[in-house]
């Protein structure tokens, strides 16, 4: 196994011994084989760049490189998008790390020499981003190069296998052509999606999000800093960052649209399917720090005289988030609050019994308008996951689940 | 609302930085205990005429600061980043080195600064050292965001200090508006060595840094840049009318009394008292205690989070102590170092180390203006961002001027010829 930096600056020799320059960069040329080292600029004494293909490189060491054919025949370097520099876009850079499902910065490269028929290739093992490659680079040069070797391995080593490795190109066109693609990122958490999207920059954000489906995208920017999710759904088309907002929960996407202009939250409002926009707009009319504004409107809610089998179809039916179904709720015919049915209770119970008959005892409810502290304080009290919020004439109006209360909880210690 | 966003809003110490405005937080650190010191001892020493270099200084700061700012916008990525990717390992490991020892040395002079101003409210070293350094590293790691966010608010307004010691000191306001306008230039060593002193206190390579890592967590976008903007000149003002006002209020008292020696700025502090009365003596005091305990909260964690990205070691206060170990004993020694010199060393002894933090200051500075300029006008980073002539112009002629203003007093505190401050 040899490093990169290792071999960055050696000298370069022709077939018949011939100073060519110093080795500068090498490429991987993914469109062919995304492991072998494809091709090695050298930096000639004259500042030009000469490119020696893979097939014309015979013997590679710490020491010196040495081309199989005559300096004739190499030829100079053409700019290529389609080739990844290992020097330029993966040292020093900043990659996800889909097995540890992490942003890392890059601080070599490991590559494996391997002969064959008569030359030698070297071939991309792994990106190196511990401690041990950040002492070698540091005193690379000042130490013999084995010494240092031996040096740098009292150190703690750590890689990641190429394999594993999504380089951040924030080009399409690049993206397309160095084959890269977010598919792996995807299948992540969406907390996990969410940490890695906190080390980016905005662009390289976007690049992520673009590349996520909908609902992974909405659950993932829901888990970062809301003026962070402003700032990436402006950067989108009005309709994609209206669809993104649009999977999103009420009180999240509420929460969001509140942070961006006005403007820009009705347009994306106006976007969105008439029923999720008319839940996310009652929630942006509550005063802050009221129950109201705390409240999600994903919950279920069924007639009161209906029975467990109605309520099995009423889940069926429902599209938000489960961790809003903590109960199922019962209203009456002008849509009054009456009681509240645990869904343990109704999966546990036979499908024509009642639901009145499974409601609990003591039905806890709590006004839009009331403070925050009151809530906190009922689930407190009650031991609640979820607590109903009605308006004033005890119409049913949405639900605050424990998570959100937690969050208030832990904040006013 | 979702659990996970919590662990940022309970502890995002920066996050909430970044919101207030970063500019104007920039500018107050930078009026730390050092910049108050040197303010004082011009204003003690020349009275109203080195009033004059506030303007260009101002300039060149907003010059600098709007590259930041603009770099931050733009690339989405921190100064230190850039950096290391653009000039790789090695640099950056320098310039982080260097950083850290000049950030250590600044944390020491804001514990001395909040140490001597306490002296002047009566209140022992050795209770305030170790209590404020415990109030800073809890604040920050375990503060919640209500307390952080009200704490600082009221540390921003406490600046109000030094414009109410300057008017209890009864000025010549005419006089100090036309020192103001007016260059007057003297060819005398010591004054020549406290005009670079006050430009090296007031443009500082940490702030580069800060301003830009603050301005990225901010999430601007290119089309809030002219906001971000205006958050940079406002807070460069706001730095320099601080300063205006130290300056003015020793130079009302201090300077026209006729004893002009301080050895720190309690001493100036103190020396305000027989002609503009105990009330300024203790406002001054005051002020100093909050600039010096604002400016140790934020420097050791704005230097472990940049030395961390840098170096690409894992970072930040929503990582857990044994997720990122690096950053937090980076952060942890910076701060328990600094109170142990403070409490520790005799002030003879303290010497040594702040110059040493300052050579690295002054050694750190040119690379820091050399990389910005360099990497503000790449094409492949900036895009139609990049510098115009004209402001390339105006921003060499800034930073070359600023080499050689450093270069010289490196020069002359490391062959100590010149009289020193």
């Amino acid at each position: 196994m040899i490093y990169f930096t290792e071999l960055q600056h050696t000298d370069a020799y022709d077939v018949n011994g011939e100073y060519l320059g110093r080795l500068q960069d090498m490429c991987v040329d993914p469109a062919h084989n995304s492991l072998l080292v494809a091709s090695y600029l050298v930096r000639t004494p004259d500042k030009r760049t000469l490119c020696i293909t893979h097939d014309q490189m015979q013997s590679i060491s710490i020491r010196q490189i040495q081309a199989a054919v005559p300096a004739a025949q190499i030829r100079c370097y053409a700019p290529d998008e389609g080739l990844l520099h290992l020097h330029n876009e993966v040292l020093d850079q900043q990659i996800i790390d889909v097995n540890h499902r992490k942003v890392v910065r890059v601080n070599d490269v490991d590559l494996d020499i391997q002969p064959r028929n008569g030359h030698t290739e070297l071939r991309v093992l792994a990106v190196n981003v511990g401690l041990a490659a950040a002492v070698r680079r540091l005193l690379q040069g000042l130490m013999a190069k084995h010494s240092l070797r031996s040096f740098s391995r009292l150190f703690p080593s750590s890689t990641i296998p190429w394999e594993f490795v999504n380089l951040i190109e924030s080009d399409p066109a690049r993206r397309v052509k160095l084959r890269i693609s977010y598919d792996r990122v995807a299948r992540l958490h969406p907390a996990d999606i969410a940490d890695i999207l906190e080390e980016l920059s905005h662009d390289e954000q976007r690049v992520i999000i673009e590349s996520l489906d909908e609902e992974t995208a909405a659950q993932a920017l829901s888990e970062i800093p809301t003026h962070m999710q402003a700032a990436l759904l402006e950067s989108f088309t009005r309709d994609k960052a209206a669809d993104i907002v649009e999977e999103m929960a009420p009180d999240e996407a509420a929460d969001v649209l509140q942070e961006m202009s006005p403007e820009t939250s009705a347009e994306l409002l106006a976007g969105m399917e008439k029923e999720e926009a008319k839940d996310v707009r009652e929630l942006l009319g509550f005063e802050e720090r009221t129950a109201g504004a705390l409240m999600t409107t994903d919950f279920i809610m069924v007639g009161d005289q209906a029975t467990v089998e109605g309520a099995i179809a009423a889940l069926k039916h429902y599209e938000g988030p489960v961790e809003s179904i903590h109960s199922i709720y019962l209203v009456d015919m002008q849509g009054n609050l009456t009681g509240a049915v645990p869904i343990g209770r109704i999966l546990l119970a036979e499908s024509s019994t009642p639901l009145k008959e499974l409601a609990v005892d003591l039905l806890v409810s709590v006004e839009s308008q009331a403070d925050q502290k009151r809530v906190v304080d009922l689930f407190q009290k009650y031991n609640l996951l979820s607590l109903p919020v009605v308006d004033d004439k005890n119409h049913l109006l949405g639900v605050v689940t424990v998570d959100d209360v937690l969050e208030i909880a832990l904040n006013r210690e | 609302m979702n659990l996970r966003k919590l662990r940022h809003y309970r502890t995002n110490l920066l996050i909430f930085l970044a919101l207030v405005g970063p500019g104007i937080i920039t500018a107050n650190v930078d009026n730390d205990a050092g910049g108050i010191y040197t303010y004082s001892v011009a204003g003690a020493r020349y009275g109203y005429s080195l009033l004059w270099t506030l303007i260009p200084i101002t300039v060149a700061l907003i010059v600098i600061q709007e590259m930041v700012a603009r770099m931050g916008v733009v690339t989405g990525k921190g100064l230190a980043d850039l950096i290391r990717e653009e000039y790789g390992f090695r640099m950056t490991f320098f310039v982080m080195i260097l950083l850290l020892l000049a950030n250590l040395g600044n944390t020491v002079a804001d514990f001395a600064g909040l140490a001597s101003g306490m002296s002047v409210l009566g209140v022992s070293r050795y209770f305030v050292v170790p209590l404020s350094a415990l109030i800073v590293w809890g604040l920050v790691v375990k503060g919640t965001y209500r307390i952080v966010e009200k704490v600082f608010l009221v540390a921003c307004v406490f600046y109000l200090a030094y414009p109410v010691s300057a008017f209890l000191s009864r000025p010549d306001w005419t006089e100090s508006m036309v020192q103001l306008i007016k260059p007057n230039f003297h060819f005398e060593s010591g004054y020549i060595f406290l005009l670079i002193g006050m430009v090296g206190t007031t443009i500082t390579p940490w702030m580069q840094f800060y301003l830009q890592s603050a301005v990225v967590d901010k999430g601007l976008k290119i089309k809030d840049y002219m906001h971000s903007r205006w958050d940079v000149i406002v807070g460069c003002v706001i730095t320099d009318v601080v300063a205006f006002f130290i300056i003015v209020a020793c130079a009302a008292t201090i300077f026209v009394g006729g004893h002009k020696d301080i050895r720190d700025a309690a001493d100036a502090a103190l020396a305000l008292g027989p002609l503009a009365g105990k009330a300024a003596t203790i406002v001054f005091a005051f002020g100093l205690c909050n600039a010096s305990l604002f400016s140790a909260s934020i420097i050791p964690l704005s230097t472990a989070y940049c030395v961390c990205e840098g170096l690409g070691v894992e970072s930040g206060l929503n990582k857990r102590f044994h997720e990122a170990p690096a950053f937090y004993w980076l952060y942890t020694a910076l701060i328990v170092i600094a109170a142990l010199i403070v409490i520790v060393l005799r002030e003879e002894l303290q010497i040594p180390l702040i110059l040493l933090s300052q050579v690295a200051n002054g050694l750190l500075l040119p690379f820091v203006l050399i990389f910005m300029l360099r990497l503000i006008n790449r094409a492949d980073l900036m895009g139609v961002y990049r510098n115009s002539r004209l402001f390339n112009a105006i921003a060499w002629t800034t930073s070359i001027i600023m080499i050689v203003l450093t270069g010289v007093w490196l020069g002359s505190m490391l062959f100590p010829g010149h009289t020193p401050l």
